[in-house]
């Protein structure tokens, strides 16, 4: 059974996911290709020299990147559950209900997580072309919580599209707005260090939420 | 044979606003039940607590001996659900939704459902989103009998179908049902059609069932008499045997379940002169309107 | 579960309740504190006092109130460029002549804050050449680590450069240097006088003086007290020489490290407090002002050019905590959550709890108030425990999220 829920969300997300995934290539690519002109123009030793003691972060532009990709996913997964209650026919199969909507998550989870990898893995292998491993080490502390966002971005998406009520809605987007602001504070480079365990808590404890609003979607609220 | 469906003291309200009080339903097991009122009288709302999509303010619905609010797995497997407007999920083709429904129902039967496909004039990759509104409800109901379930809860099925093609699938439905000793709970906005299909009836007005029996004897006891009233000031409405009259001047629709001898020997006793006195036969749709008022 | 999901989500809106209702107080009630700007007359040989508002005052240590021309005038060294202008510079201060290269000579100035010291370091810096003969630095090609060993990297081919790398490690192995390298502090950037190298501790806390000459390492330990560990380092380049930095002691003592000598001396300074103070240094032809400020209060120590302490100067001011809109605060929320500290750059949920117990008033009024709620709602008590527990311990912000986010579960 579970297979056929894989093979659903992935009908529903494929072609975003894939289009974010080459969107994100490409953007670390355009990324790279400026590093290499810096790299030409300025030299290395500047370009370094920025990083270093002048605060660059040669990949801020990406910031809000992952963060758009758990809005892309979350919204491409729930949004079609909701359009004329849809996402009724999903707790009619024969599951248990919450398990359903967990076996979904996770889904868009893994998708998400993948996606996050290859692009993170695209990144540190280009960096480690320009940069020792210390200074890829900083920039990988600098974006994790960025990537953290983006998973928080769609649990609270999911929170927020399977709601039967606006003014909850409006509520979740609320405490989702404040509460990703969380990951995407400093642009000190390595500044998240202390803080990501505690963030990597607080993005696992908020895979659980959809629940809620799908318990209030069952029991009729509106 | 015992109930399938057993809805007992079901009680909802909408905020402050009633629904129904004590509402009392069962369906017999291989029986076809048809739910007929009018819009708002809570036709949906009950389709929805039967499925577990809203909580009753009080009372439950037992389904195969298990509350509607926590169906198990393997009794909502026995269900097939058709929703209101033949929802499915539009962003996938037939072929597609076919194998996704598959992977969940050990019974599944694909022959109906590729029958009735093969009928549409779609095409493989066509996405159900696309397709016409009867073309949707066609798929809808073609993976309703694949599941081959136990207990078919059909709501507005009739919704967006030709004329022909309904009066096809309703005769197809039947047979389905009664070959297999399948159970139905049905709503229907064409009510025409479901004289043929049902076998018992249930009218809701609101807040109150107007009647649930068997469809032969409600059509045998429920009658219209027609006349012409000499005074039409006189007040018949508040009759406690008139279900329904229906007045333009002095011409009288009078609907009730009392005889045609003790209407008229009424009319006689309290000196009500009237002509024209007879009894009309009625469809279906003419019962159901004369029971619950054209408003 | 979906108990379990609407605590979380309970959960996440009381941390960001936490976070923001306290923002948003303090942006609607917090009033600045007009901090005294405080300098060392070496003319009247006492303090002078600047004060901002509207007007700006300017009076002595008795209170005297002066105009602002008398009161630059007081201070010949500060304003200077000024008295310059104005052609008010006198010539002689205290009987002494006065030479204009001289008191540029003799000018230094150094700011440290918490979160100078508080934040992510860089782990490469550039090793200049600190004889190359030319009138101006220039930035090498390649950076320096030291983790097991002292490597440069070179930052066009990012490859370590063999050579240059054992030749630095093998000098700082010769002085007994504990690998790795836990803090290393030094002027990285081409815009300063001459080259000094870094200061290196070591993984047994011992100090050394690491520049390159002529290509060559050039290693020096330095002698340390027994015991001394330093958790900050400020290099500096001023134009006297005297010295190579600012060093900051466990103990929150401050210390110079001559040059060439490599003599440390303590300053005389007891107030400062490397994790919570601001510290200012400003030197001229006559002394060092030496400026820490807290929460609260300020301290001025004047030393002279031997660095021993002629005068000091202290001012408090009410503490936050003393302070009405921290009173109210205290009154209404059990505390604050920030991903921000002002003393540290590093993001983390920094708690500060409330400066006095007056929220625990408000939290029981809260949890008589849900207690009311349920019963009018007729809810079973045992149901709502969690809620309750939340109401009790967080206040405002569980009162306000268990409300946002009812517990309406059916049975």
């Amino acid at each position: 059974m579970w297979k056929s829920i894989v093979y659903k969300e992935w009908l529903k997300i494929r072609w975003f996911l894939i289009g974010f995934t080459i969107l994100g290539i490409v953007g670390i690519g355009y990324l790279f290709l400026k590093v290499q002109h810096g790299f030409t123009f300025q030299g290395g030793t500047s370009f370094w020299y920025n990083i270093l003691f002048m605060g660059l972060q040669f990949f801020g532009f990406f910031k809000y990147f992952p963060l758009l990709g758990g809005l892309i996913i979350g919204v491409a997964q729930y949004f079609p559950e909701t359009i004329n209650k849809r996402i009724k026919l999903t707790f009619h199969l024969p599951l248990k209900e919450n398990n359903v909507l967990l076996i979904m998550h996770a889904i868009g989870v893994v998708c998400l997580v993948l996606s996050y990898m290859l692009l993170l893995g695209v990144f540190i292998t280009l960096s480690t072309i320009y940069f020792p491993s210390q200074m890829v080490f900083d920039s990988v502390v600098s974006v994790t919580p960025w990537f953290l966002a983006g998973l928080v971005a769609y649990f609270f998406v999911a929170l927020i599209v399977l709601e039967p009520v606006w003014m909850y809605r409006l509520l979740y987007a609320m405490v989702a707005g404040f509460f990703v602001n969380i990951y995407v504070k400093s642009p000190v480079i390595a500044a998240y260090g202390p803080a990501i365990p505690g963030l990597f808590v607080l993005t696992i404890l908020m895979s659980v939420v959809l629940l809620f609003s799908a318990y209030r979607f069952r029991k009729g609220e509106m | 044979m015992g109930n399938v469906i057993e809805c007992n003291n079901l009680t909802h309200y909408y905020g402050k606003k009633m629904v129904y009080e004590n509402l009392n339903i069962h369906v017999r097991e291989g029986s076809i039940l048809g739910l007929l009122g009018k819009n708002g009288t809570g036709k949906t709302t009950t389709i929805n607590i039967l499925n577990g999509f809203l909580q009753p303010r009080s009372g439950e619905c037992l389904i195969y001996g298990e509350n509607s609010q926590h169906l198990p797995p393997a009794t909502k497997a026995r269900i097939g659900f058709l929703i209101e407007g033949h929802i499915q999920y539009a962003f996938m083709n037939i072929h597609q939704i076919e194998k996704f429904y598959s992977g969940f129902y050990p019974n599944w039967k694909p022959a109906p459902y590729w029958e009735l496909m093969s009928r549409l004039k779609v095409t493989p990759t066509q996405k159900i989103s696309t397709m016409s509104c009867g073309q949707r409800s066609q798929v809808a109901l073609g993976l309703i009998l694949a599941q081959n379930p136990d207990l078919l809860i059909l709501d507005d099925f009739s919704m967006g179908l030709d004329p022909g093609y309904r009066r096809l699938f309703i005769d197809y439905l039947r047979e389905y049902a009664k070959a297999e000793n399948k159970t139905i709970f049905t709503t229907s906005h064409i009510i025409q059609d479901m004289e043929r299909l049902i076998d018992d009836v249930l009218i809701m007005d609101y807040n109150r069932v107007l009647a649930q029996c068997p469809i032969s004897e409600f059509m045998t006891t429920f009658k219209r008499f027609d006349f012409e009233l000499e005074n039409d000031q006189v007040d018949l409405k508040n009759l406690k045997f008139v279900k329904n009259l229906e007045m333009v001047k002095n011409k009288v629709e009078l609907y009730t379940y009392e005889s045609k001898e003790f209407v008229q020997k009424f009319l006689e006793n309290n000196g009500v002169g009237h002509k024209g006195f007879n009894q009309v036969k009625m469809e279906l749709e003419d019962a159901f309107i004369g029971l619950t008022g054209k408003y | 579960m979906e108990k379990f999901s609407r605590i979380i989500l309970v959960l996440g809106a009381i941390l960001v309740l936490a976070i923001t209702l306290p923002m948003l107080y303090w942006m609607a009630f917090e009033k600045p504190i007009k901090k005294p700007f405080v300098l060392y007359s070496c003319i009247d040989k006492d303090f002078f006092i600047l004060r901002a508002g509207t007007p700006i005052t300017f009076e002595d240590n008795k209170g005297n109130k002066y105009t602002r021309e008398k009161y630059e005038q007081k201070l010949p060294m500060w304003y200077f460029q000024q008295l310059m202008v104005s052609g008010l510079m006198p010539d002689t201060i205290n009987g002494k002549a006065i030479d204009m290269h001289d008191i540029g000579r003799n000018k230094s100035f150094e700011r440290f804050k918490p979160e100078d010291m508080n934040c992510p370091k860089p782990k490469f810096f550039p090793m200049f050449e600190s004889q190359s003969g030319r009138a101006s630095l220039e930035l090498p090609n390649d950076y320096f680590r030291i983790t097991w060993r002292v490597e440069f990297i070179d930052a066009g081919t990012n490859k370590i450069l063999e050579e240059k790398s054992q030749l630095f490690s093998a000098a700082l192995y010769h002085k007994d240097f504990a690998f790795p390298a836990t803090k290393i502090e030094g002027l990285p950037t081409t815009r300063k006088s001459c080259d000094e190298g870094y200061l290196i501790v070591d993984s047994s806390n011992e100090l050394f003086h690491v520049k390159m000459i002529k290509g060559k390492p050039f290693v020096k330990k330095i002698d340390l007290p027994d015991g001394l560990k330093f958790k900050h380092i400020i290099c500096v380049d001023f134009k006297d020489k005297k010295y190579y930095a600012y060093l900051f002691s466990e103990k929150n003592e401050i210390y110079i490290l001559t040059q060439d000598e490599y003599e440390l001396i303590k300053f005389p300074v007891t107030e400062f407090n490397a994790e919570n103070c601001d510290l200012k240094i400003y030197g001229d032809l006559f002394n060092y002002n030496v400026t820490v400020e807290a929460e609260g209060h300020t301290d001025v120590i004047i030393l002279d050019k031997e660095y021993k302490k002629v005068d000091s100067y202290h001012e408090s001011w009410p503490l936050l905590s003393e302070r009405t809109e921290d009173k109210i605060f205290g009154y209404l929320f059990p505390g604050e959550l920030s991903m921000e500290d002002p003393n540290s750059k590093y993001i983390n949920f920094y708690w500060k709890g409330s400066g006095n117990l007056g929220w625990i008033i408000l939290n029981l009024l809260l949890l008589a108030v849900h207690f009311l709620i349920l019963r009018r709602r007729e809810a079973k008590l045992k149901g709502h425990a969690v809620d309750l527990a939340l109401v009790a311990v967080t206040g405002i912000y569980g009162f306000l999220a268990v409300n946002l986010f009812q517990n309406k579960f059916f049975d």
